[in-house]
């Protein structure tokens, strides 16, 4: 051992005598593993073969389809070679942004509708726009709404992906069984309290919003007619400080009768499905994204759990279409016209499609959910039936949020914990929320 | 030190129980690798699996499309050992620099030393990779291993505070007989910094087998991920998840850091150097 | 003479050389970069416009969450780092003993120190500091009946990261047996020989002779609770609460920079940071004149 370790030491020494040469040596016994790939990056002289770079975040199932699409989409387009670069959501962000300010984002790069506008507004994403009409880019088969959840200053940015609608989920017999009243398809807030009072009075709670006041009070806001944010994305949308105060009064009360999960009980959460109070058999009801339906379902396998509309009144006013996730491409890419060919062949293969099975979302072609319906599961069809519903009883989304809004986000759930924990009365939060928030859209479109 | 046998047998259980304590989180790891998916979740308060689900082990290793957990482990390896050899080495002389020769520039250095650890990695990650990026060094292990051949700061101090505990009359004595500092070095502070040296290899093994977020920003392609960053990328929170091949996985990334743990340990308590002078 | 001295100039640069050289390839221009940074709005994709002192004056004047984390840093550091270098001093003195056992003793003291900022870790401290957690259900046992979750729980939440970086002791604790080890045994002998008892040895031979290590660990274990990022980034999903009480500094750093893309804002955050920092180690520095002895004397 000792030897071993003054060897080491007498030899660095010596080559450090000789101008520090040790860095340089095992620099070279470093790159000898991947010496290859970095020879190969710069084969693309010739015309033929394309190498494309393509960037998601996810889980280890959507990385397996995804992986099994590439592969699909190589075999067809020989000459195509393409690289995944996977992360998990955080960590997506923190590897994306170095990679744009040396200007070396991937050719397609999933983007996420809070991110959008960061990286659009700032020139990162290229316009789609060429390739739609020239139909490089196929969107037939995709409705007008679903293609402009992508826009950004009228500029088309991003293709979407597949689209979620907010729900509530009941789990219907524990209901029956306890005899409490199943609210019909166009309850309201009222109603919901009643649920709550109802289930307490079992043994059981509701459903909340848990942090997310980011997603529910915007939708509340929409059901009265308001909007979180002004149309150049500078001030708040709404005039009046009262949908604040009757939004949080509201759901105060709920907290403060216990229909709803504690706060310091939510906050243990990780947010993964396994620990969902319906799953664990703690709550009646649970509200959500379209999505995030399928991972709950499916854990609880005694009961069947159903889909229902959010409450209103107001709810086709409310309700819209969520482009879960986009595809981009970076306006750095030297071969838009591959990644574009990529991009279409993503959201209209039915083959591929029924790879993908709506992971990324209810598909936005009318032709591939329709060739899905036949081999969806009883849950996913529930999903599927749900979105379709929610198609002809909805309003257009609000564009993208303006840059800044990640900030404004957590102010807002930053004050709805201080009010909950009743460290501020909620007109004052209110007030607050204004100022802050107003700032900080300021401070961000300078 | 000999203790008379009560006093040993008080002390090893007060010591085990302590122990015991100590290592509920990896005997909790071990369990919940070992379970079927859906019990993690609803016993995680226990310890003992209703029944052994090896086959974690298995879906776990299988990695992701392809690559799997033999790739990672390997990847992790190269990187690892390679920093952590370029690390001791190159910190251990310049501890010997900064302790024991007086130059000009001195002070500055060991101030810029101190100050390149207590400035927050956040803000120079997006510099730093522009840099790497203009070398050409991207998707390549380069920038993970090449910088530690050129001293860890916390290595440097922590050697720099056991050469000090080093007499200085020994250096004077072995100048008198003819030594160089270099001499010095390796004849004199080499053989008594030992423990030094091993407990920070034991820790460069850790840290960077640990290290995922430089990995996540340098590597691109999943066949060059080292383990730390594969673990990351089994979970979402929107989707099923194979929590039992997390499980089994983590577990098992455990296993080298513990082994070149438990080999090297002894060498810290035991020495290296017992032939040394004394004071 | 003066050749020899200029010898002692060459070998210095020889030794210390290579970070001399790693500082200037490696770390200067993104340090400096940094800096520059700070007085600016970069926001990652546009180009910095200077801004002057308008980032360290928001920071100052304007920012109030920056209170919060200052207070809940400083907590966290003073609570943090003496509790861990009390509980590692003490375990190195129990195993620092021949005992055959004793290897296994040490890696089961080390071993938390391994299991890093995994999911796992956050998902098993739940397991603990839950409502339904260890923590409780041990109340519940000795007839303190209590439902309440300590992560969630605006007031015990901080102390739970406190909890969590003294049970990872294990590294300081291997740097304190390293030290001990380096004590001559003869030291021991001749103390023995006076009859000093075991009190006695440890206060005039032990803890001096093992002062530079205090110090080191002192030092190091300071900058890295100011830097602690990864149990609150998952314990309170990055987002700092309950009500902020786990508001990490750098934790808000991280957020500034990464997912708010002020990393104008966010250097300035980090430069402040070092300056703290920096003058709380020359403090200690400082200070150790009185504390620290060394074996080498004027070096």
């Amino acid at each position: 051992m000792r030897k071993a370790l003054s060897a080491v030491l007498l030899f660095s020494l010596i080559t450090g005598l000789i101008g520090c040469s040790a860095g340089g040596s095992s620099d070279k016994s470093a790159s000898g593993g991947d010496a290859a790939p970095a020879t190969t990056t710069s084969a693309g002289e010739s015309k033929d073969p394309v190498k494309l770079r393509i960037a998601w975040w996810g889980g280890q199932s959507r990385h397996d389809y995804t992986l099994k699409v590439i592969e699909m989409y190589e075999k067809q387009h020989p000459n195509v070679t393409i690289e995944p670069e996977y992360a998990p959501f955080d960590d997506y962000w923190k590897k994306l942004a170095p990679q744009a300010v040396a200007g070396g984002l991937p050719d397609i790069i999933q983007m996420d509708i809070s991110y959008l506008s960061q990286y659009a507004s700032r020139n990162q994403l290229a316009d789609l726009k060429p390739f739609t009409d020239s139909g490089t880019l196929n969107v037939a088969d995709v409705s007008e709404n679903a293609l402009k959840g992508g826009e950004v200053d009228g500029k088309l940015v991003a293709l979407n992906l597949g689209v979620n609608a907010l729900q509530t989920t009941f789990d219907v017999e524990t209901m029956k069984e306890n005899g409490i009243d199943i609210p019909s398809k166009d309850w309201t807030w009222d109603d919901m309290g009643k649920l709550g009072e109802q289930a307490k009075a079992k043994g059981f709670q509701i459903g909340g919003f848990a942090y997310h006041h980011e997603v529910f009070f915007p939708y509340y806001l929409r059901t009265i007619g308001q909007k979180m944010y002004s149309d150049d994305g500078k001030t708040i949308g709404y005039a009046d400080d009262q949908a604040f105060i009757d939004y949080f009064t509201r759901y105060q009360q709920w907290y403060d009768k216990g229909y709803i999960l504690s706060l310091d009980k939510e906050a243990q959460k990780k947010g993964v499905a396994e620990e969902d109070e319906i799953v664990l058999g703690h709550s009646i009801s649970g509200i959500g994204w379209s999505n995030q339906f399928l991972a709950v379902a499916n854990l609880v396998k005694d009961r069947p759990l159903e889909l229902n509309p959010m409450p209103g009144p107001g709810t086709k006013e409310g309700l819209f279409l969520k482009p879960s996730m986009y595809f981009s491409i970076a306006e750095s890419s030297k071969q838009k016209e591959e990644a574009a060919k990529f991009i279409s062949f993503f959201i209209n293969d039915i083959e591929a499609n029924k790879l993908i099975k709506g992971e990324r979302g209810v598909p936005v072609s009318s032709k591939v959910k329709d060739a899905l319906k036949p081999i969806l599961t009883e849950n996913e069809a529930k999903i599927f039936d749900y979105v379709t519903w929610a198609e002809s009883n909805s309003s257009p989304a609000d564009p993208p949020n303006p840059i800044g809004s990640v900030e404004v986000e957590k102010l807002l759930r930053d004050l709805s914990e201080k009010i909950l924990f009743k460290k501020i009365p909620i007109d004052q939060a209110a007030a607050e929320f204004r100022k802050e928030a107003n700032a900080i859209l300021a401070r961000s479109q300078k | 030190m000999t203790m008379s046998t009560p006093k040993r047998v008080l002390y090893h259980v007060l010591v085990g129980i302590f122990a015991l304590f100590m290592i509920y989180p990896i005997l909790w790891l071990a369990a919940s690798s070992l379970k079927p998916n859906d019990e993690i979740f609803s016993t995680a308060y226990s310890l003992i699996p209703s029944r052994l689900e090896f086959a974690n082990y298995v879906s776990g290793f299988m990695g992701f499309g392809g690559t799997t957990f033999a790739t990672f482990f390997k990847n992790s390896f190269i990187i690892v050992v390679l920093s952590t050899v370029g690390a001791v080495v190159s910190s251990a002389l310049v501890a010997f620099g900064l302790a024991r020769t007086k130059f000009f520039g001195q002070k500055f250095w060991f101030a810029a030393m101190m100050a390149t650890m207590m400035l927050p990695q956040d803000v120079v990650i997006v510099p730093q990779y522009v840099m790497f990026a203009k070398f050409g060094w991207l998707s390549s292990f380069k920038p993970l291993i090449v910088p530690h051949f050129f001293g860890t700061p916390f290595f440097i101090f922590l050697i720099m505070q056991f050469i000090r505990t080093i007499p200085g009359e020994l250096d004077e004595a072995a100048k008198i007989d003819g030594c160089s500092k270099y001499g010095v070095f390796y004849r004199v502070v080499l053989p008594l910094i030992g423990p030094a040296l091993i407990t920070s290899a034991i820790f460069s093994f850790y840290w960077r087998w640990d290290d995922f977020i430089n990995p996540l920003i340098y590597l691109n392609s999943p066949d060059k991920f080292p383990v730390s960053l594969a673990l990351k990328l089994f979970l979402d929170g929107e989707s099923l998840n194979n929590w039992g091949g997390m499980f089994a996985m983590a577990t098992l990334s455990l296993l080298p850091v513990v082994i070149v743990f438990f080999i090297f340990q002894k060498y810290i308590v035991e020495g290296i150097s017992t032939t040394g002078l004394k004071g | 003479m003066k050749r020899l001295r200029d010898n002692e100039h060459l070998t210095g640069y020889v030794f210390t050389s290579p970070f001399v050289l790693g500082f200037l390839i490696f770390t200067l221009y993104p340090v400096l970069s940094s800096l520059y940074y700070s007085f600016t709005d970069y926001n990652l994709m546009e180009a910095p416009n200077w801004l002057g002192l308008d980032n360290y004056k928001r920071m100052f004047m304007e920012d109030d969450k920056i209170g919060k984390s200052f207070q809940v840093t400083f907590t966290y550091v003073l609570a943090s780092v003496p509790l861990r270098l009390i509980f590692a001093l003490f375990v190195a003195m129990i195993l620092n003993v021949a005992t055959k056992a004793v290897g296994l003793y040490r890696s089961a003291f080390y071993l938390p120190s391994l299991i890093g900022g995994s999911v796992a870790v956050s998902i098993m401290w739940q397991q603990i500091f839950g409502d339904q957690g260890l923590v409780n259900s041990f109340l519940n046992l000795i007839g303190i009946h209590t439902s309440t979750s300590w992560i969630g729980n605006p007031s015990t939440a901080l102390w739970t990261l406190i909890a969590l970086s003294t049970w990872q002791f294990g590294s300081s604790m291997i740097i304190f047996l390293a030290g001990l080890k380096n004590i001559p045994k003869d030291y021991y002998e001749a103390a023995g020989v006076d009859g000093a008892n075991a009190v006695r040895r440890f206060f005039n031979i032990t803890l001096p002779m093992l002062s530079p290590i205090i110090l080191f660990n002192l030092t190091l274990q300071t900058i890295s609770a100011f830097m602690t990022f990864t149990p609150a980034y998952i314990i309170s999903r990055g987002e700092g609460g309950p009500l902020d009480q786990t508001l990490l500094y750098s934790l808000y750093l991280y957020r500034k920079a990464f997912s708010h893309f002020e990393m104008g804002y966010a250097s300035a955050l980090a430069w402040v940071m070092l300056l703290i920092v920096g003058f709380l180690t020359l403090l200690i520095f400082k200070s150790s004149t009185r504390w620290v002895h060394y074996e080498t004397k004027g070096d």
